[in-house]
């Protein structure tokens, strides 16, 4: 077993089918972007043109991916082709009918996104009223209907000392995964970032926290996304093939008309899956080549822990310094 | 014992990198850190080398016993090493979740 491999084609792809949304949530990263929608049938072609290249998963969200009236038979074509199939959702839309039709419809696994173990935290984040409760109920109705859930939280001002509350929430409404989100300055997230980011301290104090947790909760599936964490020097199963940031090396992110950019936080487009060969991007691309060769800037020049996080998240440094290569702005090393 | 895949696994063979290891296997070579799988599962990812690739194909019911004859037929290994290799190979797996054993 070995790390760092080639791959022939992503594994997964992450798709924002659509940028429309019920919600108004303050860290949005698609909600400035007015790109415009793939029609059906062009998305069945696409789609076959992904599973042709040998992608093996695919994850859908936007935007509200149910907002799309065609989302059960976009996951079917989907999951009728082998993909595994999945999605984010805010789970406003999903009662048990829903439920049902999008475990009939090939999904294995549903996101649900709850910032806050407290509803009225949860929902004035959200801009809605209500859409805590609402969340809550998609868990049970997914899990009744036998696809596994998760709870994508985002870690940011409002939450971040929320840890034990999150995982007893999480353990309470018997979700699978707890997946703890790094904060990302895009989008919305860039433009209130000084009100919701942590400062790197914070970040550092966070993550030891909730790795200890990880360690203790045996029954809960933690998962910490974040490449700075190995700067940390704590020794944890390393689950991913590759080091650094995953984008442009495992996976590939596609907006709503096609467009496809290394991660759904990076606004570099690198082609479109409508006219291109998604080959051809993933091993000619230059963005692709220069985030998989990153070269240490400044303080990680000289970092002891630049071998392992590789300057941390690329999508975060880019948006903050303008290039990729600069030290993740979350890093806490001097 | 019958040697199982986890249904859940998902994976892939990469083309490119298994003609390069078998290319070098026939001149020779040394191909142990050619990875020529992925294998992954929520978050979970591995990738095999070409001997581990080949007995991953073969947990489909097969016995450690059979996986290993048909191996010993393939690559030019001693018997003993690739036995102990596949051994240890298959309980790491399944440690891993990625495989059952079963009757």
């Amino acid at each position: 077993m070995m790390n760092n491999p080639m791959l022939k084609a992503p594994l997964t792809i992450n798709w924002a089918l659509t940028n429309r949304c019920n919600f108004n949530c303050r860290h949005c990263y698609s909600r400035t972007d007015p790109s415009q929608e793939l029609d059906g049938p062009t998305l069945k072609r696409c789609i076959e043109k992904i599973v042709k290249a040998g992608v093996l998963s695919i994850n859908f969200g936007g935007g509200e991916p149910l907002l799309r009236k065609d989302l059960l038979d976009i996951a079917s074509i989907s999951s009728q082709q082998g993909l595994r199939v999945s999605m984010n959702s805010n789970g406003f839309f999903i009662d048990k009918e829903k439920a049902i039709q999008l475990k009939h419809s090939g999904f294995s696994k549903v996101g649900i996104s709850i910032d806050s173990h407290l509803p009225d935290i949860h929902d004035n984040f959200r801009g809605i009223k209500g859409s805590h409760r609402k969340a809550v109920c998609s868990l049970l109705y997914l899990n009744e209907a036998g696809i596994k859930t998760s709870l994508s939280t985002v870690i940011c001002k409002i939450n971040h000392r929320d840890i034990h509350s999150l995982i007893d929430f999480a353990l309470q409404n018997k979700v699978a995964q707890l997946n703890f989100h790094n904060f990302k300055c895009s989008g919305l997230g860039y433009s209130n970032r000084d009100e919701l980011d942590l400062s790197p301290p914070e970040w550092k104090e966070f993550y030891l926290k909730a790795i200890a947790e990880k360690q203790r909760n045996k029954d809960l599936e933690i998962s910490l996304d974040d490449p700075i964490i190995a700067s940390l020097g704590l020794s944890q199963d390393n689950n991913s093939l590759v080091k650094g940031s995953v984008c442009g090396k495992l996976s590939l992110n596609i907006k709503s008309n096609g467009d496809i950019t290394p991660c759904g936080f990076i606004p570099i487009v690198i082609g479109n899956i409508v006219r291109d060969d998604l080959k051809e991007i993933w091993f000619k691309s230059s963005v692709l080549e220069k985030m998989r060769n990153k070269k240490p800037t400044g303080k990680c020049a000289t970092c002891s822990s630049y071998d392992d996080c590789l300057g941390g998240c690329s999508a975060r440094a880019l948006a903050l310094t303008g290039d990729f290569n600069n030290p993740d702005p979350h890093c806490w090393e001097k | 014992m019958k040697v199982f895949r986890n249904p859940d696994i998902l994976w892939r063979e990469e083309e490119d990198s298994k003609t390069q290891a078998y290319d070098g296997l026939t001149k020779g070579d040394d191909v142990s850190e050619i990875g020529t799988s992925v294998l992954f599962s929520d978050g979970v990812m591995l990738s095999l080398n070409v001997l581990g690739t080949e007995i991953w194909k073969r947990c489909d019911g097969r016995s450690e016993d059979e996986i290993v004859s048909e191996l010993v037929a393939l690559f030019d290994v001693d018997p003993d090493i690739l036995k102990k290799d596949a051994r240890l190979f298959l309980s790491q797996l399944a440690t891993k979740g990625f495989i059952h054993y079963d009757e």
